[in-house]
């Protein structure tokens, strides 16, 4: 089986932006795994229906309506869940939940008799030939913002995960912090969403991160070994479905999987295999 | 001159009183202690303290120190063992005052990181994730971050509980130091063995001040049966109360 020069430029396209999203999705995935939000980016990834479909409905062909809508509709999820949490009364899982089903049930009901079921289909799972030079400009975007802010923050989001009661008590801007934390989970969210699909571009944002916690100890590891595993899962994904003409998002999602069981297995911090009966519990 | 007094203080939750009208003033420099029953108003005096709680009434004087000035160690630390951060992470998170979000961590601040480490007894655990490590550990971590603060006025609820002995002695002898390095050190504490060993100075509690002084002249049979039977009697529904009450004052600023 040969691809033509356009399936050749459309995989080139996808790869650069699974890279792009490689680096900016999976350390945010990594802070999101050791917060115990793990299944935030999921809710997230439900609560930016409605947005899409109301950019839907104002302009059915118009990618850039779409993403605006995700991102508007993702940023006040974020926010208010966020906010919600603060209340202490409910926690920021339950908080997610009270805010994110009925944002998707809302958008089932916009969305549901305008939209035709192929795009449907491809809000879910995406389209590797959606990463046109728009989709790319947004992932690269994603990208840089979400290393800047990492690169400008990364004190106040690790001491906020880690302890924040301390933090709280030392007057570090805690909400504002959690508000830029989680605008940059959406930014990376919306910025898969066209090629890969909104929940498999969580996927490709959380299974690394919970893979990379079988290899690394410290934040700065977890969060290379965790790109590393989404940038291969990408790649081998982006191959294969090429090769056998399905969805990507999917196969990505599945080669990220693999390699969370191949870490699970052999990962030297706490792998199965290290807990086997039998291995010397003294070294040197 | 105090470093902290409590100006017909009331805090409590949703607006029901948990410690009500208490008036006096800690020992400056000194090492204080807040005993009392089980639910008497301890914790809550302690987080209103550090900041976390606002007065329902009355008023906190912090006698010129600022919020960077003070440490709090709560009984529930509440830092996620899990999370992906070194000893050393955790440790100097006590510049965040000094440093905030965006400050250069220095030399001189590695040096100070790597002094508080020799001073709790954890010299070469510095790599060791927080999941990989002990709760007293872990607490003696929690210690040398206080000192990383270096801050005037250190809250401590309840800091060696579940301690074993070593560390607990360890950490006990780090404390009394503190007075002669200019802080001044209140500790919440059920041990009044401890309390009478370590702190010249106590606030007993329930729910108001029972007597407040010298340790020795407040932990007496008498007010500690007082302390009992005033918490005994607390009405838990009790809502807020009136100013008329007299409240109970300290020892003298």
């Amino acid at each position: 089986m040969s691809a033509g020069p356009v399936e050749i430029l459309a995989l080139r396209s996808a790869a650069a932006g699974a890279l792009a999203l490689a680096f900016g999705g999976a350390p945010l995935g990594v802070l999101l795994a050791a917060r115990r939000m793990s299944l935030s980016g999921d809710a997230m990834s439900h609560a930016i229906l409605p947005g899409v479909a109301i950019g839907y409905l104002l302009a059915p062909n118009n990618p850039l309506a779409l993403t605006l809508g995700a991102l508007i509709a993702a940023f006040v999820i974020a926010g208010a869940a966020s906010l919600l949490s603060r209340l202490k009364t409910i926690p920021e899982d339950g908080a997610f939940a009270a805010v994110y089903l009925p944002a998707f049930a809302l958008g089932i009901l916009l969305i549901g008799r305008q939209a035709d079921p192929e795009a449907v289909h491809e809000l879910l799972f995406g389209s590797a030939g959606a990463f046109d030079r728009d989709a790319l400009i947004l992932a690269a975007s994603a990208a840089t913002a979400s290393l800047v802010a990492l690169a400008l923050f990364v004190r106040g989001f690790l001491g906020e995960g880690a302890d924040p009661v301390f933090m709280r008590s030392s007057g570090a801007p805690g909400l504002a912090l959690h508000l830029v934390f989680m605008g940059l989970v959406a930014l990376n969210l919306v910025a898969g969403f066209h090629a890969f699909g909104a929940m498999m571009t969580v996927a490709l944002m959380m299974i690394p991160a919970v893979s990379a916690r079988f290899w690394a100890r410290g934040f700065v590891g977890q969060a290379g070994v965790a790109v590393l595993i989404s940038a291969l899962a990408s790649g081998a994904g982006l191959a294969i479905a090429a090769l056998t003409k399905v969805e990507p998002g999917a196969v990505m999602t599945l080669s990220a999987a693999a390699l969370f069981a191949a870490s699970a297995v052999a990962g030297p911090r706490g792998g199965l295999l290290q807990s086997l009966p039998g291995r010397p519990h003294l070294e040197g | 001159m105090s470093a902290l007094a409590l100006r017909n203080l009331t805090l409590g939750y949703d607006r029901r009183p948990a410690v009500h009208h208490l008036e006096g003033a800690f020992a400056d420099r000194e090492l204080n202690a807040v005993v009392g029953p089980n639910g008497s108003g301890k914790s809550t005096l302690l987080k209103g303290l550090a900041g976390d709680l606002r007065p329902l009434s009355g008023s906190i004087d912090l006698g010129g120190l600022s919020r960077r000035d003070i440490a709090y160690l709560p009984q529930d630390s509440g830092v996620v063992r899990g999370f992906p951060m070194t000893l050393e992470g955790l440790v100097s998170l006590g510049l965040w005052s000094r440093r905030g979000l965006f400050g250069r961590i220095t030399g001189e601040d590695r040096d100070r990181i790597s002094a508080a480490f020799a001073s709790v007894g954890l010299t070469g655990l510095e790599g060791r994730s927080l999941d990989e490590v002990s709760g007293g550990q872990l607490q003696r971590a929690l210690f040398a971050r206080v000192l990383v603060q270096d801050a005037r006025l250190v809250l401590l609820d309840e800091p060696f509980a579940a301690l074993d002995a070593r560390t607990a002695a360890d950490l006990i002898g780090l404390i009394r130091r503190w007075p002669a390095e200019g802080r001044t050190v209140v500790i919440v504490s059920h041990d009044l063995e401890l309390v009478r060993a370590l702190c010249p100075q106590t606030l007993l509690l329930a729910r108001q001040a029972v007597a407040w002084g010298k340790t020795a002249e407040v932990l007496t049979p008498a007010n500690l049966e007082r302390a009992e039977h005033l918490s005994e009697a607390w009405a838990e529904g009790a809502g807020p109360c009136h100013q008329d009450e007299h409240p109970h004052h300290g020892h003298a600023a």
